[in-house]
This record gives structure tokens, C-alpha cells and sequence, in this order.
């Protein structure tokens, strides 16, 4: 008896340290895998910017385009960059997407959260109506619009300027829904306290409920941004002077004008494509919320 | 609590820019696509002659089949191949923040700088032929043979929308409860299905959110259309809103142009009417 419960006990012990180690194995094939397709679809999704990259930073003399490719540069130089900064005005363009940035960004949150105010704060009569007939421009594209908007900007004499190029994009139906969401979370009471202390609307909204909805606004901060910096056929559009042209357009006229000069528009695109870059990695937990107040709507 | 008269200081602004540049554009479109309006002459009606010109016209119908051409090869990749990423990038993995911050960041590239990258990918001595020359493929001109030309375009698309819409049903995932999971494996339900039975179902309003706005972004897309082949070659990536940009901006028809957009937005919201009746339904 005692011996055969000695027997027993190691092989318990056996059967069970197997056990674990199978799962243990199962594990570590599931983490092969993963890792596997994960670095495939990444090395896939920026082979794109390596090869620019790599572009940028080729010489003259050296081919861009060979068979197997050529990831390499054989004589680094940063001469590319220097040309297409000194020769195309770069800073200018640069500074031109920053400036139509800037409004592209602080407009709309101004406006937008304005309008989302009495929609989710106050009782009026046809507050139901304005609510839907805003929600309803949802539906109207963009693009089937452009004629008016095109002869209104016109007739209102802002071609060639960027009043032209912003006002368009400043009230955008998704952004008052969004603002008026962020409000409706606010308990009522703070608003009934502020007015007993003699507080009025615009002291309530400008100094009680927009701090208050700070993570809302960066959120919508970050959505305009990528729509304003990247904003194309607007400026296309409206601008004339091409001393007023922001980053995106600047590029456009680049790869007509360089069209054999494979080297400076990679360069080109690669400062492009650095603010966004820097913005993204610095706000990136807000990027992520941004798509996911976006489905909100779905 | 607050006045009546408060409420619409507030609105005004925002009413006066909604009206100039959305509500009445909207009506001025459906009213410029009976007129014969091209800048120079007087505005005058026509009636229905842009539309039954459009009907009639070669260009309108290969454009018509080029935007739903680009719709059907662009948008099931983008319902599809998401979920599957979604699920990958969903584990508990080390770095796997990293890996979602790489595929999201093709979605925030401007479309100039897109149309750059990838025109280089597509030349006929380019990465993609490198590729296909490794396993035995001959090279294609990829943007300039009017058969490839659109797959291609397609191609960019999916690069660039499939990090955007992993991220919604990443989101969707996260709020599918542990504990049906669990149930699963307890019953020894294994991988597929786990997904089949519990991932899917639960992701349904988010499937139904990502074809809606897929249909709607690739109705609507064009700048990669201008940027990468300008339309051609020979009309083969000209897509309506393509054809609209062109017929307003260059030939300066404008009151046919507004005819075309006026169809366009009838054909989006049918499809999104049946979309969400198709949604209605499965979920009854």
C-alpha cells in the first residue's frame, strides 16, 4: 500500500508539469504567429515610407529603381533635403498649412461647440427642428455641394484667399452632434447655480462648460487637424497665388515640376509628412479616441 | 432657466454659415442641374435636358461603372480584412500598442503625399514588380494599363483604410463581455468557433457602420483618382465625382455638372437606405 502511493504521487506530478507545458506550447505557437503576421502586415504598411525614405537619402549617381531593390543608400547625403528646402520655398508652404491649420482648427471648435450649447442645454421652441434639420446636412456630400459652394465663395469675393479656402469647412453637422453630446453629460444643477450667482450664458458656456469638456475638444481638435492640414482640393480650388499654397498643394505643383528628380520629391514628401508624424506620436491616445467618437454616430 | 431669445444668439453664427455653405448649396445644386449655366452666359432653364443628356452620354455611363467598379473592389477588403486585424491587434501581446499606432498611421497620410508613395510602388520598375519578379511574374505597367489601373487605385485605398477601420472594430471587440468567451471555451469551443458564434454577431452594428461609411468614402473619392492617374488612362479611373470636378472646373459646365451630382447623391442614399434596411432585418 505505502509503496504503491509513493509510485503514484510522481506520476501525477508527470502527467500534470506535461499538461501545462502543452498549454504552454499552445501559447507560444499562438504568440509565434501573431508576431509573425503582425510584423508581416507592419513591414507591408510602411514599406511605402522606407522606400522614400531610403529614396530621400540617395545621391545623384546612385539608380533609385533596380532590381532586387536597393534599400540601402550606398552614399548617404542629406543634400536632397537642402535642395528641395532652398530651391521649392518649403518654409512657406509650410508655414501657409500652419496658418490655414491654425483657424482650420480653432474656427470650428469655437463655432461648432456654440451652436451645440443651447441644443443640449436649454428648452425652446423648434429646438427639435434645428436639431434634425442640422443633423440632416449629415447627409449631403461634400462633393455634391462644391459647385454652389464654389460660385458662393466666388460671389462673395474670396477667391485667392483663405477665408475662402476656411470658412466652407468650419460648421460641420458631426462636430455640433459631438459638442452637444459632451454638454449633455454635465449635470443641469451647474448651470442653475451659476445663474442664481448672477452668471450669464456666455459666462456659463465660456467659463463653466467648456472647461469641462476639454477631452471633446482635443478630440475634435485632432480630427480637424488631420482634415485642415491635409485639406487639398480647396486650396486647389480657391487659391491663385501659389506664394499662398499650403504643404499639400505645394506638392502637387513638385511632382509636375520634378517629375524626373525622384530624390527631392521623396525629400518632399518626408517634411510633409514630419508635423503630422510629430503631432500623431504627441496626441496618440487621442487619435485613437477620435475614431472611436466617430463610430459614435453609426 | 435660460430665455428663448439666448438660445438662438447662440444659433445664429452657426445657422448663418450652415446655411451659406450647406443647406442652400444643397438646393442651389438640385436647382443648378436644370439650367444651362457655364459662368459666361445668363442662367437659363432647361428642364430636364442635363439629365436626359447624362443618360444618353458614353462618359457619364463609364463613369458610373468606374464608381461602382472602385466600390465593389474596395469595399468588402475594407469590411473584411479589418475584423481580422482587429482580432490580432486585440491580444495581449507585448508592443502590440505599437503595432496598432503602424497600421493606423497610413489613414492620416495627406492623399498628395499617398499619390507620391505609391506612384513609385506601381512603376513598372518599381517595389511591386521587384516583388512579382521574385516569384516568377512578368512586370506591369500598373497605372497605365487601363485594366490594372483601378485595381490599383484600390490597392492604395485598402493600404490606407485598413488600420482606420480596425480601430472601430477594435473598439467593438473591447466591449464584446469576457465572460461569453470563457462560457466558450468551458463548452471547448476553439478559435473559429469562438469568433463565428460570439465575435461576429456582437460586431454586427460596427460591420453595418464600416459599409455604410466605406460605401460612402469610395462614392465619394476622387483626389486619388486626380492625383495618381488623372482620370485615365483613357477615361478608365474617371469616376463621377471625378467627371463632375472635370465637367465644372474645366470645361466650366456647371449646370451639368450639378445634374451628375444630383444623381450621385440619389445613388448614395439609396444605398445607404438599403443598408440600413439590411440591417434592420438580420437584427429583427
Amino acid at each position: 500500500m505505502e509503496l504503491k502511493t509513493v509510485e503514484l504521487q510522481p506520476k501525477i506530478q508527470v502527467k500534470k508539469s506535461r499538461k501545462l507545458s502543452l498549454k504552454h506550447r499552445r501559447n507560444l505557437l499562438r504568440w509565434g504567429i501573431s508576431y509573425t503576421l503582425l510584423t508581416l502586415l507592419a513591414v507591408v504598411t510602411i514599406m511605402p515610407f522606407l522606400w522614400t525614405v531610403s529614396t530621400s537619402l540617395k545621391g545623384q549617381n546612385e539608380t533609385i529603381f533596380s532590381y532586387p531593390p536597393n534599400f540601402i543608400p550606398e552614399n548617404l547625403t542629406f543634400e536632397n533635403f537642402v535642395t528641395v528646402w532652398n530651391t521649392l520655398n518649403l518654409p512657406l508652404y509650410l508655414w501657409n498649412s500652419v496658418v490655414l491649420s491654425f483657424w482650420g482648427v480653432l474656427l470650428p471648435l469655437f463655432f461648432c461647440s456654440l451652436a451645440a450649447f443651447p441644443l443640449a442645454r436649454m428648452n425652446f421652441k423648434g429646438k427639435n427642428l434645428v436639431f434634425m434639420t442640422i443633423l440632416a446636412t449629415m447627409m449631403i456630400p461634400g462633393e455634391v455641394t462644391m459647385i454652389p459652394v464654389y460660385l458662393t465663395i466666388s460671389k462673395l469675393g474670396l477667391i485667392g484667399t483663405y477665408s475662402g479656402v476656411i470658412l466652407p469647412g468650419v460648421v460641420s453637422a458631426f462636430a455640433i452632434f459631438l459638442m452637444r453630446q459632451a454638454f449633455i453629460a454635465i449635470p443641469k444643477e451647474l448651470d442653475e447655480s451659476a445663474i442664481i450667482d448672477g452668471a450669464n450664458a456666455w459666462q456659463i458656456w465660456w467659463h463653466i462648460l467648456l472647461p469641462m469638456v476639454k477631452p471633446m475638444l482635443a478630440t475634435l481638435a485632432i480630427l480637424k487637424f488631420i482634415g485642415a492640414w491635409n485639406n487639398f482640393l480647396w486650396p486647389l480650388l480657391i487659391l491663385e497665388d501659389s506664394s499662398m499654397y499650403p504643404l499639400t498643394v505645394g506638392l502637387y505643383e513638385l511632382k509636375g515640376t520634378f517629375v524626373s528628380n525622384t530624390r527631392l520629391i521623396a525629400a518632399g514628401a518626408l517634411i510633409a509628412l514630419i508635423p503630422i508624424l510629430i503631432v500623431f506620436i504627441a496626441f496618440q491616445s487621442y487619435f485613437i479616441k477620435s475614431a472611436y467618437s466617430s463610430a459614435v454616430k453609426g | 432657466m435660460y430665455k428663448a431669445r439666448t438660445a438662438w444668439l447662440f444659433l445664429i453664427p452657426t445657422g448663418v454659415l450652415l446655411l451659406t455653405f450647406s443647406i442652400i448649396p444643397a438646393i442651389a445644386a438640385l436647382g443648378l442641374s436644370f439650367t444651362n449655366y457655364n459662368v459666361f452666359q445668363p442662367i437659363e432653364w432647361v428642364g430636364i435636358e442635363n439629365f436626359s443628356r447624362a443618360f444618353s452620354d458614353e462618359d457619364f455611363w463609364n463613369a458610373l461603372w468606374n464608381t461602382f467598379y472602385y466600390w465593389i473592389l474596395v469595399t468588402p477588403a475594407l469590411i473584411v480584412i479589418p475584423v481580422f486585424l482587429a482580432i490580432l491587434v486585440n491580444q495581449q501581446l507585448m508592443g502590440i500598442k505599437v503595432y496598432r499606432l503602424i497600421f493606423y498611421f497610413p489613414a492620416l497620410v495627406s492623399v498628395v503625399v499617398t499619390a507620391i508613395l505609391w506612384t513609385w510602388m506601381f512603376k513598372s520598375d518599381g517595389l511591386f514588380n521587384a516583388a512579382l519578379h521574385s516569384v516568377g511574374i512578368n512586370p506591369v505597367d500598373w497605372l497605365t494599363d487601363k485594366f490594372t489601373a483601378m485595381p490599383s487605385l484600390a490597392i492604395v485605398t485598402v493600404w490606407q483604410g485598413l488600420g482606420y477601420y480596425m480601430l472601430f472594430y477594435l473598439a467593438g471587440l473591447q466591449s464584446v463581455s469576457k465572460d461569453l468567451y470563457e462560457a466558450a471555451e468551458l463548452d471547448g469551443a476553439g478559435f473559429w468557433a469562438k469568433h463565428i458564434y460570439i465575435t461576429f454577431p456582437s460586431l454586427k452594428p460596427i460591420i453595418f457602420f464600416v459599409t455604410v461609411i466605406s460605401t460612402m468614402s469610395a462614392f465619394k473619392e476622387f483626389t486619388l483618382m486626380l492625383t495618381m492617374t488623372a482620370g485615365g488612362p483613357i477615361g478608365s479611373t474617371t469616376t463621377l465625382v471625378y467627371m463632375i470636378f472635370e465637367k465644372a472646373f474645366t470645361d466650366l459646365e456647371m449646370g451639368y455638372a450639378s445634374a451628375v451630382s444630383t444623381i450621385l447623391f440619389v445613388i448614395i442614399l439609396i444605398l445607404t437606405l438599403i443598408n440600413k434596411r439590411a440591417l434592420d432585418t438580420t437584427q429583427q
